[in-house]
């Protein structure tokens, strides 16, 4: 369990998605959505699957909108360098809408060195990839990016991003 | 003499009232295709690997359905994690058939490791599914399918298949038939 903002960001973002209507909820374990992770598993009404690799996340999500259920990604950055195929030949060829939570690696206070390149790259990666993204730079705003993301990923039947920043998450530690 | 595909597609088509099918990119889009049209077919064009995880998240929002993916030996070596988060999930509605042919059928018949000897369903054990089958011909087919249409799965059958040379033209319209899809199983866009 991390600190006390952890659990502030953590627990608007775990409500802004319930409040938004999402049923599924696809992921990678990660320490920085730990937290974000335990508080949507204690919500019985949630199905939470656990995916081993995030590709995988992409595919049964869009699986999931055609049994009519609404679904959230939430993965590391590396994760999307891992879905960029079922993101394009999937979501995107179909179009399927699809939330995607990013916590960000490879950026400011960064400790591993192989993080750094997709870190570096991902905004050129949304970019190329046509998908819109969104940094949730302070916690109170993430009701709002979740509202927004959400009418705007059904809206367009594409997938959306929002990215958690090092700068809101304090990132990953070394251990 | 391994089974002919498309008269295995055939014949699970017989089996079928309104059960959706997921099916892989390729050879058993064209077959399941060419055996019957139904709304109730998902065909994919890409994503290979990614049929047993669109039919995973199938299942898990629509309990109420049977959910029938038709894979391929290539597509799922892409894509073995699937088995696992199949097993861990447990959808009691899924049945999964891989039409192992031990090729890269679509891209021109080179061999795949389960043609080196790699066993899908050994695989499918080792990920921790229990209702797990290989069968050898079309009667065997027949009978395993018709239990796991109505017998609680998560199930998972390896079909030794030959491949077929269906090359239907199944219409390239994937957005098209993504909403007769969910028209057809009564899925409103969340």
């Amino acid at each position: 369990m991390r600190g006390g903002e952890a659990v502030d960001w953590s627990a608007t973002l775990a409500e802004a998605l319930r409040a938004n209507g999402y049923e599924m909820i696809a992921y990678v374990p990660d320490e920085v959505a730990d937290t974000l992770l335990q508080l949507l598993r204690e919500d019985s009404s949630l199905q939470m699957v656990s995916v081993t690799r995030e590709e995988e996340g992409v595919a049964v999500l869009c699986g999931a909108y055609l049994g009519g259920k609404r679904g959230a990604l939430v993965m590391q950055g590396s994760g999307l360098g891992n879905s960029i195929n079922a993101l394009c030949s999937l979501a995107i060829g179909f179009q399927f809408p699809l939330l995607m939570v990013i916590s960000e690696r490879g950026r400011l206070d960064e400790f591993n060195p192989v993080q750094v390149p997709f870190g570096r790259a991902m905004p050129k990666v949304f970019e190329a990839l046509g998908i819109q993204a969104y940094w949730m730079e302070r916690a109170e705003e993430i009701p709002r990016f979740v509202e927004g993301a959400t009418k705007l990923a059904y809206a367009s039947a594409l997938p959306v991003a929002l990215v958690i920043p090092t700068t809101l998450s304090g990132g990953k530690t070394w251990r | 003499m391994a089974m002919n595909r498309l008269e295995a597609v055939r014949r699970l088509v017989r089996l079928l009232d309104t059960e959706p099918v997921i099916a892989n990119l390729g050879k058993n889009t064209y077959d399941l295709f060419a055996a019957a049209d139904r709304p109730q077919n998902f065909y994919t064009w890409g994503a290979m690997g990614s049929v047993s995880s669109i039919g995973l998240g199938l299942a898990l929002a629509r309990p109420d359905l049977r959910v029938v993916v038709l894979d391929g030996d290539g597509s799922l070596l892409m894509n073995l994690g699937s088995l696992a988060t199949i097993a861990l999930s447990r959808p009691a509605n899924l049945v999964h058939i891989v039409c192992d042919t031990g090729t890269y059928e679509t891209t021109g018949g080179q061999p795949s490791h389960t043609a080196a000897g790699t066993d899908l369903a050994a695989v499918g054990r080792g990920a921790g599914l229990s209702r797990v089958e290989t069968v050898e011909d079309l009667e065997q087919f027949e009978r395993v399918a018709r239990r796991a249409l109505a017998e609680p799965g998560p199930w998972l059958i390896v079909a030794k298949v030959a491949g077929t040379s269906t090359t239907a033209k199944v219409p390239r319209t994937p957005i098209y038939h993504k909403y007769r899809f969910m028209d057809a199983i009564r899925s409103k866009p969340a």
